[in-house]
């Protein structure tokens, strides 16, 4: 667990569109506080600190709501998806040594062999983990992998006292070889020519100058 | 290009372009993507335009998906044509696009050349979209 993170929140108690609008115009985000079979708490949180609070995935939070400290998991985040602005925030009760059930997003390190694809086919893992040791992302290494290989749920590294709950026979990562040149440039001209796109010479000049031709994802 | 293989009507209505996209608002299946920030109908030619924009610039390396699909035809009476007579012919197909739209998705690739490939394929789509990342990646 990283650093602990400390709310003040105030509790609401008028709700609807309206009671939250003018929440979030006050530099406030509407929130709820439910979990071990309590009656849910409707809460009011400091926007730009929860802001902060909730870049981290999974983050847990210690909130002070009106002098009683509680410790939550952020489990939900709804955003305006535009302007991606916080609107509301889901949050559910833990304690000390409690498991609970989390999604850890997987992170691929390392450079495959040349002339491949690394693509991720599962982003998250879920796992079941101490509430206050959620790890921040599972690391797989691809340093060196040819075509061919494939890395499954079950033969992802956890942390410690972490269990997978995912189907361990999931694919998380598949190492494909990279399309030929020739396949390429026959597939692209395909298209083109059905679009009516006519390439000069020019373009050919700018298209040399472009992008390395393999993946250089770390 | 995308066109359906079979449908139901030959000609529709034109579709709603009001509100917001309900789903497919956040990336699903890559690291990078392009959103859409304006209502627009985008034709089959545009998602190809930009599907090959974005292949050309990557070259080999990546793998890129499309979140939208061309499924609604829109119909126009030919020209110098007096008024009435029945619906136009079915021209062009698209996908009727919503602010928030997650359109585009590629993975594979370092940032800078996503962020590039993005910027031409948005130069293809007729409306103002952004380069977004997956959430909690370093961007």
């Amino acid at each position: 667990m990283a650093d602990e993170i400390r709310l003040s929140a105030q509790t609401r108690n008028e709700f609807g569109k309206g009671a939250a609008r003018r929440i979030r115009r006050a530099s406030m985000i509407p929130a709820v506080v439910y979990g071990h079979g309590e009656a849910p708490r409707h809460v009011t949180l400091p926007g730009h600190a929860t802001m902060l609070a909730v870049k981290r995935e999974n983050a847990v939070l210690t909130i002070d709501v009106e002098g009683e400290e509680v410790l939550a998991l952020v489990k939900d985040v709804q955003r305006e998806h535009r302007r991606r602005e916080i609107e509301h925030v889901d949050l559910v009760l833990v304690r000390h040594g409690e498991k609970v059930e989390v999604e850890v997003a997987v992170h691929v390190e390392g450079e495959a062999a040349p002339e491949t694809v690394v693509t991720v086919d599962h982003q998250t893992l879920l796992v079941e983990v101490d509430a206050l040791r959620i790890p921040e992302s599972v690391t797989v290494s691809v340093e060196g992998a040819e075509p061919g290989t494939q890395v499954l749920a079950s033969q992802v590294a956890l942390p410690d006292g972490a269990t997978l709950v995912t189907d361990p026979e999931a694919l998380v990562v598949n190492v494909s070889a990279a399309r030929t040149a020739e396949d390429l440039d026959a597939d692209l001209a395909e298209a083109e020519s059905e679009l009516g796109i006519e390439r000069d010479e020019s373009d050919a000049d700018a298209e040399a100058g472009a992008a390395p031709a393999t993946s250089d994802e770390s | 290009m995308l066109v359906p293989r079979r449908l139901k009507h030959r000609k529709q209505h034109h579709p709603k372009r009001t509100g917001a996209a309900k789903g497919g608002t956040t990336i699903a299946f890559g690291d990078y993507g392009i959103q859409a920030l304006e209502p627009a109908y985008v034709t089959n030619r545009q998602i190809e335009s930009a599907r090959i924009a974005m292949t050309r610039y990557m070259k080999r390396g990546g793998k890129v998906w499309i979140n939208i699909y061309p499924d609604r035809p829109i119909t126009k009476k030919p020209a110098e044509t007096r008024m009435g007579s029945g619906k136009g012919s079915p021209e062009w197909w698209v996908a009727n696009v919503k602010p928030g739209r997650m359109m585009f998705e590629i993975s594979g690739v370092a940032e800078p050349v996503a962020r590039e490939a993005m910027r031409l394929a948005i130069h293809k789509l007729p409306m103002k979209c952004r380069f977004v990342a997956r959430e909690g990646s370093e961007v």
